[in-house]
């Protein structure tokens, strides 16, 4: 054990540049994993925010009652696809609308309070944020506004049902692309990361080749001549999980923090740094892969000497 | 010691030792020679497990090692110490350290390898250079630095391929002569060499190879100086 410790640490203080090369290596590549993972993690959350943010409007038709007004709240608010549903009468409308544009102050109080109807405005369930869904829902929801009038015609106590159409079929194939995206990015990155950690230990080993040669001349086995090799590989991944960590902290603050700030109506909440178990995935990632790399290209050398 | 029955060797078209066989004593010290091409290394390589033979059979100490997995293969190196006509050193390492590594290879105790390596040292004449780095060292010290780690770990047999071939005449002379006395110490030593001058001053059994043919087997053209050489005076 003793022995196999110092040949480690004898082979590491003799290739001392390639152990560095091959942990920044290692170092990068994670930085890019970790990128990724962060920004994933991001957008799922902005993306959750939009999905949250899915909703319909519920105008009541002129004439409606209160009381039918509170039935049809109730009613709404029982339904399994609905998240929150919230009353607005008349004068609230009015009072939101002229808040938002004092201009019309006047034209709100020679209209009366009455001028802007009275709505429902329902939140839906994230899974309902589909444009199939959401249009099944509105449907369902003017068949349950229907009623039978006092001259036995039947009629909706809806003005209208608004869920903003065209918004969500765009969200949705946004959502489609950035999925799609994610997945190739994804892809990408994890063969970036294998093929610079494999190529750069590989090379490593290469240029300890005439080492590995006289090993086998002397007469040491394969896990003799392997072992420090995977040692080094683990040193090197743990330490390049660890300053992948470091690194990414610092983006984290330094760059996704301040990205918000100045975008953070589009982003929606603030970004989060990984969650310690994913920093402790990131970093086992690097260790396997230092360790998995370093007996791969070391059993491929012994495979070609004699 | 060693015995090779029709051995051959074939890369595709081209044979490198056509039915080689040959009876190596214990304790004998045989020169291999022939023309460059002429399956000297080739020979070697069967012997030292990094070529198998496309057929034939081959015993060392009577065990059969004609076709060994890579852990007997390694098993099979660490009974004997291998010289190349490049030394093959790790030239970032003290001599000591290239010395012990064949002691290492092996799992022995750092005390041992304490007591081994200057003693193996002491027999090539390089008592006092431990911790020179090989990359420093002339070319003739570099092969001394090779001899002792081939037979530090004290093998039965000792491999020697061109061991010369890099030196200069006095060199030569002198890594010859650390060989001799390698021998008499009763190391089984085969030398594969093309320099008739070295052969022709210390005279042994010589095999001569010809386009992968064992022409001859030539005995000694006189005895050595030293005494108790050979298996004849072995008994």
């Amino acid at each position: 054990m003793i022995e196999g410790l110092r040949r480690v640490v004898r082979g590491i203080r003799e290739h001392f540049y390639f152990f560095v090369v091959s942990t920044g290596v290692v170092a990068s590549a994670l930085v890019l994993l970790g990128l990724f993972a962060m920004v994933l993690r991001d957008v799922n959350a902005m993306v959750g925010s939009w999905q949250a943010d899915q909703h319909v409007s519920a105008y009541f038709a002129a004439g409606v009652t209160p009381e039918v007004e509170t039935e049809m709240h109730a009613l709404v608010a029982g339904r399994r696809e609905v998240a929150k549903v919230e009353r607005v009468t008349s004068a609230d409308a009015a009072v939101w609308m002229t808040e938002r544009a004092p201009e019309l102050a006047a034209v709100f109080s020679e209209l009366g309070p009455a001028a802007l109807p009275a709505s429902l405005e329902i939140t839906l369930q994230p899974e309902i944020a589909t444009p199939e869904k959401m249009e099944a829902f509105v449907a369902s929801l003017k068949i349950q506004g229907t009623r039978p009038d006092g001259d036995g015609v039947i009629g909706t106590v809806w003005e209208d049902v608004d869920y903003g159409q065209e918004w969500v079929a765009r969200v949705h194939t946004f959502l489609s692309l950035l999925t799609a995206l994610g997945f190739a990015f994804g892809a990408a990155t994890g063969l970036a990361t294998l093929f610079l950690v494999a190529n750069t230990i590989h090379l490593v080993v290469h240029a300890r080749q005439d080492e590995l040669a006289i090993l086998r001349l002397v007469g040491a086995t394969e896990r003799y001549i392997v072992g420090p090799f995977i040692v080094e590989g683990v040193m090197q991944g743990l330490i390049g999980g660890l300053t992948a960590t470091v690194v990414l902290y610092a983006i984290h603050q330094g760059l996704l923090v301040r990205l918000h700030s100045l975008l953070s109506l589009a982003m929606g909440a603030a970004p989060t740094f990984l969650p310690a178990d994913q920093v402790v995935v990131l970093v086992a990632t690097g260790v396997a892969l230092g360790a998995g790399a370093a007996w791969g290209a070391v059993r491929r050398f012994l495979a070609r000497l004699p | 010691m060693i015995r090779l029955y029709h051995i051959v060797k074939s890369y595709g078209e081209h044979n490198a030792l056509r039915d080689v066989s040959v009876h190596v004593e214990r304790g004998e010290f045989i020169y291999i020679t022939g023309p460059s091409g002429a399956g000297k290394s080739t020979l070697l390589k069967i012997l030292y497990g990094a070529e198998r033979p496309s057929s034939g059979k081959m015993l060392v100490g009577g065990l059969d090692v004609t076709a060994l997995d890579r852990e007997r293969v390694a098993q099979l190196r660490r009974n004997m110490g291998i010289v190349f006509q490049d030394f093959k050193l790790l030239p970032r390492r003290t001599v000591a350290d290239n010395v012990a590594l064949a002691l290492e290879v092996m799992g022995a105790p750092r005390d041992q390898i304490n007591r081994r390596v200057p003693a193996a040292l002491n027999i090539v004449g390089l008592k006092g250079r431990e911790g020179s780095l090989a990359s420093h060292l002339s070319g003739g010290e570099q092969q001394r630095v090779a001899i002792a780690r081939a037979i530090v770990n004290d093998p039965a047999v000792m491999l020697c391929d061109e061991p010369t071939g890099n030196l200069d005449g006095g060199m030569a002379v002198e890594v010859m002569e650390i060989l001799q006395a390698i021998h008499r110490r009763g190391t089984t030593v085969l030398v594969a060499t093309h320099d008739q001058g070295l052969m022709d001053r210390f005279p042994k059994r010589v095999l001569r190879l010809l386009d992968g043919r064992l022409s001859t087997i030539e005995p000694p053209k006189r005895r050595s100086v030293a005494p108790g050489v050979g298996p004849a005076e072995r008994g």
